[in-house]
């Protein structure tokens, strides 16, 4: 049927997950994947700062900066059990993604509560080594390694925070209208991407001497 | 007249070929998700082995941690990002701003000798050392 005729295709049937784009993708999912590949970037820039500057505090002897690296500080069981949560908080999005699409608000809502609450958990875990960074005396400015420490897993942070704002958004949304499930797939790939860059920053930062 | 999309051919609008149905169901979703808690007990594993094997272990180490979290980062975009069963656009858009970003940095990182990092505390030289001197004056 190549010589389909240009007016016939508004008569063409689209099935539900198919997009009267120039894709056959809808125009959200593929501007988050398109935020998401540069996002790669951004982290790409802080970890690569961190590494450059992770054994190398700048302090001047007698005059300025802590000798303290941040990675003389880790606790690595700790941090350990927040990845895990992280980890955890992907799986009851892809629920609640698979709940929607099955049409079940109810079990949606559910899942995505538990996802906030998985990654609120995560936060104020961050929040916990944070205060005891800055309590062994190595705050933002104590040196350059605690700068660059800091800024890559604030940022890290931050996007959670979003995330977590945005879910608890629509599930407050869902009790006014009924949430669409690509919109929540939608969601889910940026929450995903949280908990991916989490991966790579747990890896290279943590655990990597 | 009505035409469905499966009649159409690959210079229409829309390309089914593309596009799959959106993924498994949660029972897959629980194995991926306790393979990817197994991986990072691996990971985690690694940091203690320093003390179990001794200081030999450093290296294998590393290398293990890079492969394990290339995989976990796989397993999570291809299932749980749905990338395995989505429009191939989608992962061909992520994974080159992915390796744009890749490769940039450890060309970066490269030309700033991190990987034969000889263990100065400064990235560049050390700064002067700033020394107070006195000048006496010569007015009368």
């Amino acid at each position: 049927m190549a010589d389909i005729a240009l007016e016939s295709i508004e008569d063409v049937e689209f099935p539900d997950d198919i997009h009267e784009t120039s894709t056959g993708i809808s125009n959200s999912k593929l501007a988050m994947w398109v935020y998401l590949a540069s996002d790669c970037m951004l982290f790409g820039g802080l970890i690569s700062t961190y590494l450059l500057y992770k054994n190398r505090p700048g302090s001047i002897p007698g005059l300025a900066g802590s000798p303290v690296k941040a990675s003389e500080l880790f606790n690595i069981p700790f941090t350990s059990m927040t990845s895990f949560i992280l980890l955890m908080s992907s799986l009851t999005m892809v629920l609640a993604v698979n709940s929607i699409m099955a049409g079940d608000t109810k079990r949606m809502r559910l899942w995505l509560t538990s996802t906030c609450v998985l990654g609120g958990l995560f936060l104020a875990g961050q929040v916990y080594e944070f205060t005891e960074f800055v309590n062994e005396g190595l705050g933002f400015t104590s040196n350059v390694s605690a700068s660059a420490f800091y800024t890559l897993t604030g940022f890290h942070g931050a996007h959670v925070a979003v995330g977590i704002i945005v879910l608890l958004s629509a599930v407050g949304f869902s009790f006014r209208k009924r949430l669409d499930a690509e919109a929540v797939e939608v969601l889910g790939l940026y929450w995903h991407f949280v908990d991916i860059v989490w991966v790579v920053i747990f890896a290279i930062v943590y655990l990597i001497p | 007249m009505s035409t469905t999309v499966e009649e159409l051919d690959d210079d229409s609008p829309v390309h089914p070929g593309e596009h799959h149905d959106h993924g498994p169901g949660n029972r897959t979703y629980f194995t991926i998700f306790w393979i990817l808690v197994a991986i990072t007990a691996l990971e985690v594993s690694t940091y203690f082995w320093s003390s179990w094997f001794g200081d030999g272990s450093h290296y294998p180490a590393v290398a293990l941690l890079v492969v394990m979290m290339i995989v976990k980062f796989i397993l999570i975009a291809s299932f749980f990002m749905h990338l395995r069963f989505d429009s191939k656009l989608l992962g061909r858009i992520f994974y080159f701003g992915l390796a744009v970003a890749v490769i940039i940095y450890v060309v970066a990182l490269a030309t700033m000798n991190i990987f034969t990092d000889n263990g100065n505390p400064w990235f560049n030289d050390p700064p002067p050392v700033v020394t107070t001197t006195t000048v006496a004056g010569t007015g009368g």
